[in-house]
């Protein structure tokens, strides 16, 4: 095995660092050639800004490359090779990727939504939490369901040994449900909505959040990326807002152009915006989230908190102190962004 | 082997990539012992030990080629003998052989739940096309002059199979075995992707998901050192059967 392994290995990491050679090149003007970012299909103002093209016409001389990804995981290893410049990652990968041994260098810059009512732990008979002792709960591991159903577990004073806690994806989840081989399932929408056809809510991730269990979709930049163009990261934020403040004035519009990226007719687009908390620029200064320049906001704190638990789960050799969580907020460009 | 580990060694050291890329030999080496034991109160990785990951993962493959070698042989026998048989089961073999575990395994999920039994499905489906393969070659390579001086001596037709063909088509099927082992070993990682902890296979993924390339490697110089130990195994036995063969 090992005959063949390093090979192999060495392979892989000569195109990964062949793939870090091509950062973004400087222009004249202060503006970059190229702004690569990962992105994923979750219905908050990302995808406004993709789909209305609004980061295209605000930097007319920079190209933006946009890459889906399907996990937070992804969108680490995409940053650790330095293949992009900003990309979208829940709280728990975030909380890994600012941690040891990971240290990407990296900084929250935004928060896309805040999660609420799209993910949930639905149980089939149970009407309390702390009726699941006993009971095989399913969860997509490493996710910020895993995060909030161990939260809510605890919450209820259950040890994660009281239950049984299954690895499964949501496919997966909806299959074993149909079936009837798990009794609970913490998971997200589309496959939420299925489980509460026949089950019941439990928590929802908003009363969790509401607690100072916090998950969150966020932003992250690539520090190098940051300090060297400020006024892009600057102009990046601002078309965020937009979208943000297109959710609340034209509703219809915004999920209009989440439905077109999604797939989704509007009406369920809307819906599926309305489960998820977005908070524009001058909320996110709030003490609650991202804070100033001078006092880093409770996000930090929340991501620490994740960082405890991370630990407990074996999957994190240390946790880390609460100022390299500060330091990995961006608030200031955030403050710059939105003055005042 | 020491030359690449002294390679390895010196890559790693030169940190030429992020530690992510490439761990340490000394950092998979301290997840041997993290794994291997109780620290700090946790209990191996993802709450179990890693031989005990690693017998869950050699109890499904045990299994699943238990049954593939069991109806391997027996599909072979049926394709070998039987003409009928042959142009019927035959392509469907063929057919089996070439689809991805992947690509049918959520169909098990689905018919089958998230325990043992998709999981045993998987390894069974994967281990037995080797086996009917070999053993139908085998059988229709059996030579017709045994077959006539068995009849010749008052063999009755159903003694045949098990009296004759079997044992002269042993060396073929054994190596069918082998080969359908090594399948179900590459198989088992597959089926742990659901639900797969413990289980090797699932520490792997489990591992993944979180960068910790150091355990993944461990993953895999664990599954390739057991593979070598199996075939071994094997082989011994093969010995032991077939004490005859390369001695024609």
């Amino acid at each position: 095995m090992k005959y063949r392994l390093i090979p192999a290995l060495a392979l892989a990491l000569s195109l990964t660092a062949c793939g870090s050679d091509t950062g973004p090149a400087q222009e004249a003007g202060g503006a970059p050639k190229e702004i690569r970012i990962g992105y994923q299909l979750i219905p908050n103002g990302d995808l406004i800004v993709k789909d209305q093209k609004w980061l295209e016409t605000a930097l007319p001389n920079t190209t933006i490359t946009w890459t889906k990804f399907d996990s937070g995981g992804d969108v680490n290893t995409a940053m650790v090779a330095g293949s992009i410049d900003i990309g979208l990652a829940g709280s728990s990968p975030v909380t890994r990727g600012l941690s040891a041994p990971l240290n990407i260098p990296y900084k929250v810059a935004w928060i896309f939504d805040v999660i609420g009512e799209n993910e949930a732990l639905v149980a089939r008979q149970a009407t309390s939490i702390a009726d699941l002792k006993g009971k095989k709960i399913a969860t997509p591991f490493s996710s910020t369901s895993h995060y909030s159903l161990l939260a809510a577990l605890q919450g209820a004073g259950l040890a994660e040994s009281d239950v049984t806690v299954v690895d499964l994806e949501p496919p997966d989840i909806q299959a074993a449900w149909t079936r009837g081989d798990i009794d609970a399932a913490y998971v997200w929408t589309p496959v939420l909505g299925e489980l509460r056809k026949t089950g019941t809510v439990l928590i929802t991730s908003k009363e969790l959040a509401a607690q100072g269990k916090l998950t969150a979709d966020l932003a992250v930049v690539r520090t190098e990326f940051a300090t060297a163009y400020p006024e892009a990261l600057r102009t990046w934020l601002v078309q965020q807002d937009r979208a943000v403040k297109l959710v609340r004035s034209d509703k219809q519009a915004a999920a209009a152009a989440v439905g077109r990226q999604l797939n989704l007719d509007p009406a369920e687009a809307g819906r599926q915006i309305d489960e998820l908390v977005l908070l524009d620029g001058k909320e996110q200064l709030g003490a609650d989230y991202l804070g100033t320049p001078e006092q880093p906001g409770a996000l930090a704190e929340n991501l620490r908190s994740a960082a405890e638990f991370l630990n407990a789960q074996n999957k994190l050799p240390a946790v880390p102190e609460l100022s390299v969580f500060q330091q990995g907020l961006a608030a200031k460009d955030l403050h710059d962004a939105f003055p005042g | 082997m020491l030359l690449l580990l002294a390679i390895w060694w010196a890559v790693a050291a030169a940190h030429i990539w992020p530690e992510v890329f490439v761990p340490a030999p000394g950092a998979v080496w301290e997840q041997l012992w993290l794994t291997s034991s109780v620290h700090e109160g946790r209990r191996g990785y993802s709450g179990y030990l890693l031989h005990e990951h690693l017998l869950v993962s050699l109890g499904r493959i045990g299994l699943g080629s238990l049954y593939g070698v069991i109806g391997g042989i027996a599909a072979g026998l049926l394709i070998g003998l039987v003409p009928t048989v042959r142009t019927l089961l035959g392509p469907l073999v063929t057919f089996v052989r070439t689809l991805p575990p992947l690509a049918y395994f959520s169909l098990l999920i689905i018919w089958f739940g998230i325990d043992e039994p998709p999981k045993i499905w998987l390894l069974f489906i994967a281990a037995m096309p080797p086996v009917a393969v070999a053993t139908a070659e085998a059988v229709r390579g059996v030579h017709e002059d045994y077959l006539n001086a068995a009849r010749s001596l008052g063999a009755r037709r159903w003694q045949l199979p098990y009296r004759i063909v079997l044992p002269s088509a042993l060396p073929e099927v054994i190596t069918g075995i082998r080969v359908a082992v090594g399948v179900a070993y590459t198989t088992v990682v597959a089926a742990e992707t659901v639900n797969g902890v413990p289980g090797i296979g699932g520490m792997i993924r489990d591992a993944q998901r979180y960068n910790q390339t150091d355990v993944v490697i461990l993953g895999l110089l664990v599954i390739g050192a057991s593979g070598l130990l199996i075939d071994t195994f094997l082989q011994f036995i093969e010995r032991l059967l077939v004490p005859w063969r390369g001695r024609a």
